[in-house]
């Protein structure tokens, strides 16, 4: 398992995010979201979203199914599970308490 | 993700990595239409994506190990901890390994027969367009319904493919494969048997056999009568006889009568077309007997054939029916004493088409039922090995509560644990699959030649080859679920808190092995069941009195090379024959006939008395030499045996007919001088003797009405009762040659040997039967055995507090004794309902017992009772055994 502050975490948390709030998407539209949210600060190489994807699909946090799209093409459609969704909220307080640490720290110190 | 996309990944990186490919192809599509939309040229917008992107193969090897590593690492853990469980426990790894074993062994030996009889399609190109013909039987009024008929006539032939012209069916003959005396050329050459088959020309390329060496028949082969000495070998043939010698096209062999020059050799594998038989030799059709080739009442060969293309069974039916209507009338025209009843059924006959891809074989017709019986026998056989498999494994999974509960406790997953649990019962499984596979390549040929006589020889490729081993692996693979679910559910559900505080699901396991054991119970019953009726039937076969006394009997068949013969020199022959084997030391009797008994041989004919209508039915007739009735044991009840002078005899025959002949046809008067006539232009018969009764061609039934008359020309067998040991061949051979150059002796058979061929289905369900109930029986026992002692050790404190209280030997025995009976009794009301029920289905197999017999319940219950006595026995002695004080301190 990741330590609970490597960037793999932080791309995972994006993800489910995104699926949590946007519904199901495809790869390409994750990507897209994420650039959106994050008004592109996190600058991450966009292929390794699917690595990413697969792994959370191993874990059990998301689901996949080949669908074909509004414009005929086939797409794989990820959406969170409820596995997905505990381990967002679990991992969100994680991070919230982490980066609250990380803020304290920067602060004080 | 699902189980199975999982394993599918596993087992097929590549297609995921083929969708991994769309998925990232499509993603940088978009982006590259996107930038483009914005204005970026292509070449500017592919160079950034690529950038932006990243490396895709490095990509796709952190996908995939994100999806493998986990699914392989796990397995590996799993395997390697099953493998430390399996070295630790020796005696339980055994005890689940040679159960299962036997139990899929068994299974994989009669697949492997059934499957090489029943199931695979022969071994030629396109087989699923072969069909086979045959026509309805004619049965005999009264009598039990006769089996189809597969033989037909060479007109017959011709005239079915007149009608088919060029369209919907090629036809080829097969006569029935025959052992045939094969020589060397050379005058010395040593005699030697080989089995034999008549085909038509056109049969390899109809079958799309083609040469493996030299050349196969055609249509050419097919043109004269008594022409075409050649001969085409069978590939296992040519490898054993001649050592797979190339140089053997062109040379000669003796095979019948004549030298045919070898032409070629068939393609590796090809055997025929009758699964149960391996043909060696093939002779074009033409060599047979000249007459069979005009008479239309000569059947001699099956009909096989190929479709054409999008033809049809039915069409070709539609096309012969013609053909097979006109033959049947005129037939009936030649046969006007036919009765009514069976003149209907020749009539209404319809020829009948069917695919055959495997073939037809009268092996299969004669062990079809058996060996499906066996095999439902394998299968109860692995019921029980596995619910006594699962039953050990459920008590160990008890001794490993506190384990499991451990691992639950320390976050393990649920389906982790079940899946180890699997992993090892699949573990399991495949090693006793493989010690199985082994056990059936020994076991199956044995099985084969159980099943073999010397009379009917059955010789099938048994090659322990993909369907076999697909088909153990399979069991296997059927079985670890069996007997790996129950433990793994009841592990899923572990409760660490109850097991933590001692408490832990026992009366839910127990409950599990209760079931269990009356799983086991019921199988074992019902198999012990039907093999003790497998084995009475058996017994009550080998007692039936034949009416004669085979024992000291032997029957020799004598050859002679010219068989052009006159019947005064052929009764001259015989004569002289009987009369030097006969002065033979230790030789009682002799006596000579056309064919023996017992090897499915007949000649039958309607009776016709003056002043009735002919018979409805056909009767027996026997040709015979004198002394025959005191060579076979046979009472003479009244009047006189053959004479000398009886066989030639012109104006009428004298007949000895037997009881039942006389009291079906001259019941209330004295048979002796009757007079009757058979359809032919025989003499009248004249009854000058009344025989005992005997069985003519099987041990079932009541014994037949026969017609015994005096053997003309030569005696084609010979009996020979002797006093001690049955006289030697070469001694019967010398004197055969003594009496004629080149007269000679062919086969010999015991007559008790003959007998026996024609039980050899009922022996081979007795001793299989038998068998494999011992072995349900022991793998029930030691289920019974185990759970009782469980429960024993479960109740050590109970007991240990009735014994203290005053509760004496017996009382505490009883206690046991009456969990077993609890246990038993389910399972045997069970199992014997499944029996009789069986039973009943196959009640054609039995022989004097019925299907719900008093005497077989009570010997399988007598059975059940000592094993059961046996298995409870020993817990209960242990129980009786318990101290009081040892008991009670232990806790």
């Amino acid at each position: 398992m990741p330590a609970p502050n490597s960037a793999q975490t932080a791309l995972d948390l994006l993800v489910l995010t995104v699926l949590e709030k946007r519904g199901p998407l495809h790869g390409y539209g994750i990507a897209n979201s994420i650039d959106e949210l994050s008004e592109e600060a996190l600058k991450v190489e966009e292929g390794s979203l699917y690595p990413a994807l697969h792994r959370m699909e191993e874990s059990g946090w998301i689901s996949a199914e080949w669908t074909v799209t509004e414009n005929k093409r086939r797409a794989r459609i990820y959406e969170i599970t409820r596995a997905g969704k505990k381990h967002l909220a679990a991992e969100t307080e994680r991070w919230t308490n982490f980066s609250k640490g990380v803020a304290r720290v920067l602060k004080f110190a | 993700m699902s189980w199975l996309t999982r394993f599918r990944n596993a087992v097929r990186p590549g297609a995921l990595e083929q969708e991994l490919d769309e998925e990232m192809r499509d993603h940088v599509e978009r982006r590259i239409q996107q930038l483009e939309a914005s204005g970026v040229a292509h070449e500017e917008a592919v160079r950034r994506v690529g950038i932006r992107f990243g490396n895709i193969s490095k990509l796709r090897e952190e996908s995939r190990d994100a999806r493998l590593t986990r699914f392989v690492d796990g397995t590996i853990q799993d395997l390697r901890y099953a493998l430390r469980l399996m070295v630790k426990s020796p005696g339980f790894t055994a005890t689940i390994v040679v159960s299962l074993g036997l139990a899929i062994g068994a299974n994989t030996a009669v697949f492997s027969i059934l499957d090489a009889a029943l199931l695979r399609p022969l071994p030629v190109a396109d087989p699923e367009r072969l069909i086979s013909l045959s026509a309805p039987g004619i049965t005999d009024p009264g009598a039990d319904p006769s089996p189809e008929r597969l033989a037909f006539s060479y007109p017959q032939l011709k005239g079915f493919r007149a009608a088919l012209g060029t369209g919907a069916a090629r036809l080829a003959l097969f006569n029935f494969p025959r052992a045939a005396e094969v020589r060397g050329v050379e005058a010395d050459a040593p005699t030697e048997h080989a089995v034999s088959q008549f085909v038509s020309g056109d049969a390899f390329q109809m079958l799309g056999v083609t040469p493996a060496l030299g050349r196969l028949f055609t249509a050419d082969d097919d043109r004269t009568p008594g022409a075409h000495p050649l001969v085409v070998l069978s590939y296992d043939y040519w490898q054993s006889r001649f050592h797979g010698d190339p140089g053997v096209l062109g040379r000669r062999i003796i095979a019948g009568a004549v030298p045919n020059e070898i032409i070629g050799v068939a393609q590796k594998g090809f055997f025929g077309i009758e699964p149960g038989q391996m043909v060696q030799l093939w002779r074009p059709a033409m060599q047979y007997d000249k007459q069979a080739f005009e008479e239309a009442g000569w059947s001699w060969f099956e009909i096989i054939g190929r479709l054409a293309p999008g033809a049809t069974t039915e069409r070709v039916a539609t096309a012969l029916q013609p053909v097979w209507s006109d033959n049947n009338a005129a037939m009936l025209k030649r046969m006007p004493t036919l009765p009514q009843a069976i003149r209907e059924q020749f009539l209404k006959s319809k020829v009948i088409v069917r695919l055959a891809p495997n073939g037809v074989s009268g092996f299969r017709r004669a062990y079809e039922t058996p060996l499906w019986v066996i095999f439902c026998v394998a299968l109860a056989i692995l019921a029980i090995a596995c619910s006594n498999v699962a039953s050990l494994l459920l008590a160990r999974a008890a001794s490993r509560a506190s384990e499991v509960a451990m691992r639950v406790s320390l976050g393990a997953g649920r389906l982790r644990l079940v899946r180890q649990l699997l992993t090892e019962s699949v573990f399991y499984a495949l090693v006793a699959g493989a010690l199985g596979w082994i056990l059936a390549k020994a076991i199956a040929p044995l099985l084969v030649e159980a099943l073999s006589s010397k009379q009917q020889e059955v010789a099938l490729l048994l090659p322990m080859n993909s369907t076999v081993l697909l088909f153990s692996t399979a069991v296997a693979l059927l079985a670890a679920v069996l007997f790996g679910l129950p433990p793994a559910w009841q592990a899923s559900r572990s409760q660490p808190i109850q097991v933590m505080r001692g408490v832990s699901g026992q009366a839910g396991k127990l409950k599990l092995g209760r079931f269990f054991v009356s799983v086991q119970v019921a199988f074992a019953f019902g198999l012990v069941i039907l093999g003790a009726a497998f084995l009475f039937s058996l017994r009550n076969l080998v007692h039936v009195d034949p009416g004669f006394r085979p024992e000291g009997v032997t029957a020799y068949t004598i050859l002679l090379g010219d068989p052009k013969l006159s019947e005064s020199a052929g009764n001259q022959l015989t004569r002289q024959l009987r009369d030097r084997v006969g002065a033979l030391p230790g030789v009682t009797g002799t006596a000579g006939t056309a064919f023996a008994i017992f090897t499915g041989s007949s000649m039958t004919d309607q009776i016709i008395i003056p002043g009735r209508p002919p018979s409805e039915q056909q009767e027996l007739f026997y040709a015979v030499t004198d002394e025959y009735f005191r060579t076979m044991g046979t009472p003479l009840m009244a009047g006189r045996d053959f004479e000398r002078g009886d066989a030639e005899k012109k104006d009428e025959t004298p007949a000895i007919v037997n009881q039942a002949f006389a009291a079906k046809y001259f019941a209330g008067a004295d048979p002796m001088g009757q007079r009757f006539r058979d359809p032919s232009d025989r003499p009248t018969f004249v009854i000058v003797g009344i025989a005992g009764n005997t069985h003519y061609d099987d041990l079932r039934g009541t014994t037949p009405p026969i017609v015994y008359f005096p053997l003309k020309g030569l005696s084609g067998w010979l009996y020979v009762r002797s006093a001690g040991a049955a006289t030697p061949v070469p001694e019967i051979d010398r004197e055969a040659r003594a009496v004629r150059p080149g007269m000679r002796v062919g086969e010999v058979y015991p007559l008790e040997s003959l007998i026996r061929g024609k039980i050899l289905k009922e022996r081979l369900l007795a001793v299989t039967g038998g068998t494999l109930g011992a072995l349900g029986l022991v793998l029930a026992a030691i289920g019974l055995f185990g759970l009782l002692n469980y429960s024993v050790e479960r109740r050590t404190k109970e007991i240990g507090i009735r014994a203290a209280l005053g509760a004496r030997f017996g009382q505490i025995v009883g206690l046991v004794l009456r969990e077993a009976v609890g246990l038993v009794a389910f399972g045997l009301v069970l199992g014997f309902g499944a029996a009789v029920f069986t039973l009943g289905a196959l009640e054609k197999l039995l022989f004097g017992i019925r299907p719900a017999d008093p005497q077989v319940a009570v010997a399988g219950c007598l059975v059940f009772l000592i094993a059961t006595l046996v298995a409870a026995g020993l817990p209960a002695r242990r129980a009786a055994a318990v101290d009081p004080m040892t008991a009670l301190r232990s806790e």
